[in-house]
């Protein structure tokens, strides 16, 4: 996990609602070194926070001015209302706002909101609205869209995309360093930024050797990295029908996605009410209903007919089990949905790539936008992914005037361990870096980043240098 | 039942069916014409009707009464609307005046008459006003007119008007029906100016107006709206007839300035696509027979549009086109218009509904477990109302076989029976052969004309509100 930076002041943050994301939140915002106010009715939620976690515990409904003000909603910095109910979490918001909080934030997760989501914004004060299920849709659509890669991030609106990959026995790549493929990789705009082996995480230099069951981290212009998938000789075209399992909202948000991607969907769902609202919301989608771990009926549906096979049930244990039953199977690119960060790891030592969390997307959709609020004057961060099961965050920034060492070449630079320059976006040119490079006002900049939490661009740097250019 | 509350309302029903003669009345006497028919039923009606009027009603009021007022009111408009053809002394028996007062106000457009012009202009008039009557249905007008207060009218006009589906327009059935009426007088007085200008008669423009408005196919001249050979009068009629045979509900929601939902409707889409695709293949194929793309337009749209609103006026006589035209036209026949206009058969939305279903069909004999819910203009179609279109459908073929059955036994050809059972129940009005537009149903016997003439109502009403009539436990005391 990333140590925090040595700070005076963390934010003051109250976070209502100790459920699986509140929970997940908490703990990330208190090692982050923020203040936390954790407020949940349930007796039990709140000793189980404050017995595991270094934040302050409060039993009370949320809702009510009196559980606010004791925990402090006047002079909070943030309010991250994380109910199970979207009602509450507006509500929750509003009273915060008008208490004083200088920032809310909902999970509001109900599909038929979502038309008003600008007027919740406009009129309810409520500052971001989280939506887990609808995140993890998108993520999700995203690796369909490029089977090949594990996961992906997009930046820069789409101009430069992260994915990872597990090397296989027999790629090009194996047993040599890279500096002796360089005729194969340099050609490309590319860059490999980060290797995960075991439990390790490696920023890779030229004498890096990847070995199998590596998770590789390629860096680039969407366009190279299908270039360089096609050289790997594991390129699979964008996924043209999927087999999902479970009517779960996520499945709902997903369905309408693949709808606009002109994607055949196939949906299985046990229960057969809720299979008539599924079929009404998604005229486009085969409902299927029958029990999804059930292996005839995925074999009646001919589940290796379609090309992608995506578990959203609600127990993890399901996902994982019948995920790696449709790998066996033999289905190009399965996706399964898991909350539990330990099923997580046994999944991937099992060879199943693709396990998203909705937790952890929404986690770090959250604390992005934390360390923006807490660095409002520096260099703008405009995304923060982690990667490499946390090990490691991605994160993009435009270079101001502020920034340290500009126009200096990156060779002459010295860069805090551990930290790396992936790739420098200059008005539209997607560049990546070698010694000759340099900063300018402007670009845009990806840095990954293994050890440390980053919330400037000036962090990187081992030495503080002249300012401006 | 609450048979008080039944009698009442049939007595307001009549009365208002009296005051509906005054305008045929006044027509009869502006040509010099004799009154006395028309003020010999109008007494009758009001000698009944005002006392049924005046009786004491509880007023509980649910589905079992609207239909049963329905079908029972609509047996005795024919009964007594036929008073003024039988005092007139034109029909050769009671059962042709009823026959042709059930084809009025069924908007059937079937006639008994050989020679249409030798009839006096005032019962001409009545024969067509029978049409705008029937079209949007006298119940409408009733609750328009009188008011009905504390009832629970909306089941009457849930039984009179046809389609799958019934919908509000207002909270108000009154106001509904209010607007509803406007709506169609304007559409009618619309078309008869229209139809002036292009040279027809006042007179002739009125009966044409009122023929087309309730889709029904009545006419003043022998030869139908060819006799005038008019393409101008007939693109009016034929463009008329298709506004008629669309949901009302879609005019008020143009009023109400929501064009975009009204072209959103999946079975105003379904009901224009099929008369373009009609069109399109009739013109083809009568094209040797014309050799003018002008005249296969004009001769193939008018006949397309003519048969699937129901209304049956004629330009041409489709039985010397081609076989395929032909059966084009039978299938239009059964298709009919949109539900909630003045058409007739099984009604666009229907057919629509049971396309789709059959298609769910197939796919759940692929996928068994699939589950797939069917919809109309994006909102979903409960279970329960497929079942019924389903039954409906069934019982509409059903009871159209057995009346061929009947009147096979006047022993004409196949294709006569058949179409002539089929057109009574669809209220077009011309079938093939015998029955084909230039034809007539003078030559059948008593029994199959009662038969047919039973085959219009029912077919007007869609049906149950006649077969409720003929349940037992419906004459039980409540």
């Amino acid at each position: 996990m990333i140590p925090a930076k040595e700070r005076v002041f963390g934010l003051n943050i109250i976070i209502v609602g100790a459920g699986k994301v509140g929970y997940t939140l908490a703990e990330q915002l208190s090692r982050e070194d923020h203040n936390l106010t954790v407020v949940d009715t349930s007796e039990d939620m709140s000793r189980r926070v404050s017995d595991a976690l270094d934040v302050i515990s409060i039993r009370g409904n949320g809702v009510t001015v009196s559980a606010l003000e004791e925990a402090g909603a006047a002079q909070a910095d943030l309010l991250i209302a994380a109910t199970d109910l979207d009602e509450v979490n507006m509500v929750c918001c509003l009273t915060a706002k008008n208490l004083g909080t200088k920032y809310t934030i909902a999970r509001i997760r109900n599909p038929e909101y979502l038309e008003n989501l600008g007027y919740f914004k406009r009129d309810m004060g409520i500052g971001m609205i989280i939506n887990p299920e609808r995140a993890t849709a998108r993520e999700i659509a995203r690796l369909l869209r490029f089977p090949s890669a594990a996961n992906i991030e997009s930046f820069c609106r789409g101009r430069v995309e992260l994915m990872g990959f597990r090397v296989q026995e027999g790629d090009f790549l194996v047993g040599k360093p890279l500096h002796a493929q360089a005729d194969k990789l340099k050609k490309l705009s590319m860059l490999l930024c980060a290797a995960e082996r075991g439990d390790d995480l490696i920023i890779p230099n030229g004498f890096f050797v990847p070995q199998a069951d590596d998770t590789l981290y390629a860096i680039g212009q969407p366009a190279a990295l299908d270039q360089f998938f096609h050289t790997l000789g594991r390129y699979t075209h964008k996924a043209k029908s999927v087999f999902v399992v479970g009517g779960g909202r996520i499945s709902v948000y997903l369905a309408k996605l693949l709808e606009k991607m002109h994607v055949k969907l196939k949906l299985v769902e046990q229960d057969e009410e809720r299979c008539r609202t599924l079929s009404e919301l998604l005229p486009g989608a085969m409902v299927i209903c029958g029990d999804g771990t059930d292996q005839e009926v995925l074999d009646s549906e001919s589940l290796t007919a379609s090309d992608a096979f995506v578990a959203l049930t609600d127990r993890d244990e399901d996902n994982l089990i019948i995920s790696l039953y449709a790998a066996q199977q033999g289905m190009g690119k399965v996706i399964a949905k898991c909350n539990r960060q330990n099923y997580a790891s046994i999944a991937r030592s099992c060879g199943l790539d693709s396990v998203i969390s909705p937790k952890q997307i929404t986690a770090a959709q959250i604390l992005h936008l934390v360390r923006g609020m807490e660095n409002s004057q520096g260099s703008v961060m405009h995304a923060l992914y982690r990667i490499a099961n946390d090990k490691a965050e991605a994160l993009e920034f435009t270079v101001s005037k502020n920034t340290h060492h500009l126009g200096v070449a990156l060779k002459d630079l010295k860069l805090k361990c551990g930290i790396l320059i992936a790739v420098i976006v200059r008005s539209d040119r997607v560049i990546i870096p070698d010694g000759s490079s340099c900063l300018q006002e402007g670009d845009s900049v990806i840095i990954v980043t293994r050890d440390h939490a980053i919330l400037d661009l000036n962090d990187i740097f081992d030495a503080p240098g002249p300012v401006g250019g | 039942m609450n048979f008080k509350l039944v009698f009442n309302i049939t007595g307001r029903v009549l009365m208002i069916l009296a005051a509906t003669m005054l305008p045929s009345l006044a027509v009869a006497l502006y040509y010099g014409e004799s009154g006395a028919p028309f003020l010999y039923a109008m007494l009758i009606l009001l000698a009944i009707g005002f006392p049924l009027s005046r009786l004491p009603y509880e007023k509980k009021m649910f589905a079992r009464e609207g239909f049963f007022t329905v079908g029972l009111i609509w047996l005795l408009m024919g009964l007594f609307g036929s008073l003024p053809f039988y005092f007139s002394g034109c029909f050769n028996s009671i059962v042709d005046c009823l026959f042709e007062c059930y084809s009025g106000f069924t908007t059937t457009g079937a006639t008994i008459l050989t020679n249409i012009e030798a009839l006096p202009r005032g019962i001409l008039f009545w024969r067509a006003f029978t049409h705008f009557l029937g079209g949007m249905g006298v119940l409408v007008l009733t609750t328009a007119l009188l008011p009905f207060m504390g009832l629970r009218a909306h089941f009457l006009i849930q039984a009179e008007s046809p389609g799958p589906v019934f919908s509000k327009l207002l909270p108000r059935q009154a106001q509904t029906s209010k607007i509803l009426y406007g709506i169609y007088v304007a559409l009618t007085a619309m078309e008869t100016l229209l139809l002036r200008l292009v040279g027809l008669p006042w007179y002739d423009s009125l009966i044409h107006a009122f023929s087309s408005a309730g889709t029904g196919g009545f006419s003043n001249r022998n030869a139908s709206l060819g006799a005038y050979g008019n393409p101008a009068a007939e693109m009016i009629v034929a463009v008329f007839v298709l506004l008629f045979s669309v949901n009302f509900a879609m005019y008020f929601l143009l009023l109400c300035g929501r064009a975009k939902d009204m072209l959103k409707s999946d079975e105003l889409r379904f009901f224009f696509a099929l008369t373009a695709i009609a069109t399109v293949l009739v013109s083809i194929n009568i094209f040797p027979i014309y050799q003018s793309v002008w005249q296969c337009f004009r001769y193939g749209f008018f006949q397309v549009t003519s048969i699937i609103s129901t209304t049956g006026l004629a330009t041409a006589d489709y039985m010397t086109w081609p076989v395929f035209s032909q059966v084009i036209m039978m299938l239009l026949l059964l298709c009919g218009a949109c539900a909630g206009s003045t058409g007739g058969g099984i009604k666009c939305a229907r057919v629509l509904l049971s396309l789709k279903s059959i298609v769910r069909e197939i796919r759940q004999i692929i996928h068994p477990r699939c589950v797939s819910v069917i919809k109309l203009d994006g909102k979903v179609v409960p279970e329960n109302t497929l079942n019924s279109i389903a039954l409906f459908t069934v019982s509409y073929f059903l009871i159209s076989f057995l009346a061929a059955l009947v009147v096979s036994l006047d022993n004409f050809s196949f294709a006569t029976s058949l179409s002539a059972a089929l057109t009574c129940m669809s209220n077009v009005g011309p079938g093939l052969d015998v029955v084909g537009p230039s034809g007539n149903f003078a030559a059948f016997s008593d029994l199959s004309k009662t038969v047919l003439s039973a085959c219009m109502v029912i077919g007007r009403l869609e049906i149950f509100p006649i077969l409720v009539l003929f349940s037992r436990r419906a004459w039980r005391r409540t």
